[in-house]
C-alpha cells in the first residue's frame, strides 16, 4: 500500500542545544551522574510549558493511549521529561568510560546469541524508547563493527556536540539520504563485511511511505523504509531495545524476527517484519511506557 | 541490437513487480513516470534485477537511465559482460 506521509512527523530535528548538552557533560565529569540527576530534576520543569508539542504529545500518549486521569498525566509527563534527561546522562556517562558505574542484564535468547556470534551482518531495528546508545558497546563482545543509519540533521547534531568536545563517534554513521536509494548500497555493504548495521523503526519523517498498524491500541503509521530494507537486504533481523529497570541499571531486550534473512523475495516479507516488530516494541513499551521518546503525534 | 526475448523479459518482470500494464512498457517511455517508482521501488528493483538477471548493481548504474530503451541497454549491456542469457 502506497501512502505519503502528509501528517505532523518528525523533522529529523531534536530539541536541545549544544550547549546545554556541553553543560551536563562537564557536570558528569566533574561532580559525578548523581549530581547530573539533581540538577536534571529542576531542568525539566521548564520543558513542560517551554515545549508545548512534545507535551501535547506526550499528554496524549498518557491520556488517550494509556488511560490515565489528568494528575496521573502530570506525573507522567514529568517522569518522562526527567527519564529522557536520565537517558542522555548515562549514555554520555557510558561513552566516557563510566559504564562500571551501571549494571545491565542481557535478556537474549538462544536465537539471538547465534545470529550475533555469526560471522555475516545483522539488521538491528530498535526504537525511539530506552537508552540504546547504552548498549551499544556491549555490541563490541560480538567483536563487530556497528553502523547506525539516522537522519543528516540527528547526524549532524551529534557531530557538532562531537567536535566541540573534541571526540569520535563511538559507532560509524549512515546517514539517511532523502531518496533512501542510495543508502541500499551502502548498508548492503556494511552486511556483506560482517557489520551490524542499526535502524530505528518507529519514526516516521515527512514525505515518506508508511504503513498503518494498531500499535498500544491505536492505528498509528509506522515508516515502511527500515522494513522494505530488511526484507530485501534478506539480513537476519533482531529487536533490540535498552529499558531502565532502576538507579544506573539497565535491561537490553533481544527479539530475534522469525523467518527473516532467509528469502527476500517472500512477498509481503517487510509487512511481517513490521508486525514482528510491533509485537516487541508493545511488550518493552509496556514495561515502561514513561521511557517512550516520540515527541510529535504519533497516532492518527 | 538487443534481443526481443529479453526485451519481453525485461517488460514482464516489470510488469508483474509494479503492477502495470505491459502495453505501457514502450522503449521510448519514462521509466520512473511509467512505472510510478519511489526511492523505495528502486530498492525493490535492485533486487528484481539481481534475481531475474543475475548481476550485482550499483548506485552508478542507475544514472542516465531515463526511458526504458536506456533501461533494455544496461541490462543488455551487463548480461554481454557475463556472457550468459538469464532463464
Amino acid at each position: 500500500m502506497k501512502k505519503e506521509s502528509s501528517r505532523n512527523d518528525w523533522s529529523g530535528k531534536s530539541r536541545g542545544g549544544a550547549l546545554g548538552y556541553l553543560s551536563f557533560v562537564f557536570i558528569i565529569k566533574t561532580f559525578g551522574v548523581t549530581a547530573a540527576y539533581v540538577l536534571l530534576s529542576i531542568v525539566v520543569i521548564y520543558f513542560i510549558p517551554f515545549a508545548p508539542k512534545a507535551t501535547s504529545s506526550v499528554w496524549y500518549f498518557s491520556r488517550k493511549i494509556l488511560g490515565k486521569g489528568r494528575f496521573d498525566s502530570l506525573i507522567f509527563l514529568y517522569k518522562n521529561y526527567f527519564s529522557l534527561g536520565i537517558s542522555l546522562i548515562d549514555k554520555t556517562a557510558v561513552a566516557s568510560g563510566k559504564s562500571d558505574e551501571f549494571h545491565f542484564e542481557f535478556n537474549e535468547p538462544d536465537g539471538v546469541q547465534k545470529i550475533l556470534n555469526n560471522k555475516s551482518g545483522a539488521i538491528i531495528i530498535g526504537a525511539h524508547f530506552g537508552n540504546w546508545e547504552a548498549g551499544a558497546p556491549f555490541f563490541d563482545k560480538y567483536g563487530k563493527e556497528m553502523r547506525v543509519v539516522m537522519m543528516n540533521a540527528e547526524y549532524r547534531k551529534i557531530k557538532e556536540i562531537l567536535d566541540k568536545q573534541k571526540k569520535a563517534e563511538s559507532f560509524k554513521v549512515i546517514p539517511l539520504s532523502d531518496d533512501m536509494f542510495s543508502n541500499i548500497f551502502e548498508i548492503r555493504s556494511a552486511l556483506e563485511n560482517g557489520a551490524y548495521v542499526a535502524i530505528q523503526g518507529d519514526r516516521l519523517t515527512q514525505g515518506t511511505k508508511s504503513e498503518t498498524v494498531t500499535f498500544m491500541g491505536a492505528n498509528a503509521p509506522f515508516p515502511k523504509g527500515p522494513f522494505v530494507l530488511a526484507a530485501r537486504l534478506a539480513a537476519p533481523v533482531v529487536f533490540y531495545y535498552a529499558v531502565r529497570t532502576g538507579f544506573k541499571r539497565y535491561c537490553f531486550h533481544f527479539t530475534l524476527c522469525p523467518g527473516c534473512g532467509a528469502d527476500s523475495k517472500v512477498k509481503g516479507l517487510e509487512n511481517k517484519i513490521l508486525q514482528e516488530y510491533v509485537k516487541s516494541l508493545e511488550n518493552v513499551v509496556k514495561i515502561a511506557p514513561e521511557q517512550w521518546y516520540n515527541y510529535y503525534k504519533f497516532w492518527l | 541490437m538487443i534481443d526481443s526475448a529479453l526485451i519481453e523479459k525485461i517488460n514482464s518482470v516489470l510488469s508483474e513487480e509494479f503492477e502495470v500494464d505491459i502495453e505501457m512498457l514502450k522503449p521510448d517511455a519514462l521509466l520512473m513516470e511509467t512505472l510510478d517508482l519511489d526511492s523505495l521501488d528502486l530498492v525493490d528493483m535492485v533486487v528484481l534485477i539481481e534475481h531475474n538477471f543475475g548481476f550485482t548493481v550499483m548506485a552508478k548504474d542507475f544514472v542516465g537511465i531515463k526511458s526504458f530503451d536506456d533501461f533494455y541497454h544496461f541490462i543488455n549491456s551487463r548480461i554481454n559482460e557475463k556472457g550468459e542469457f538469464p532463464k
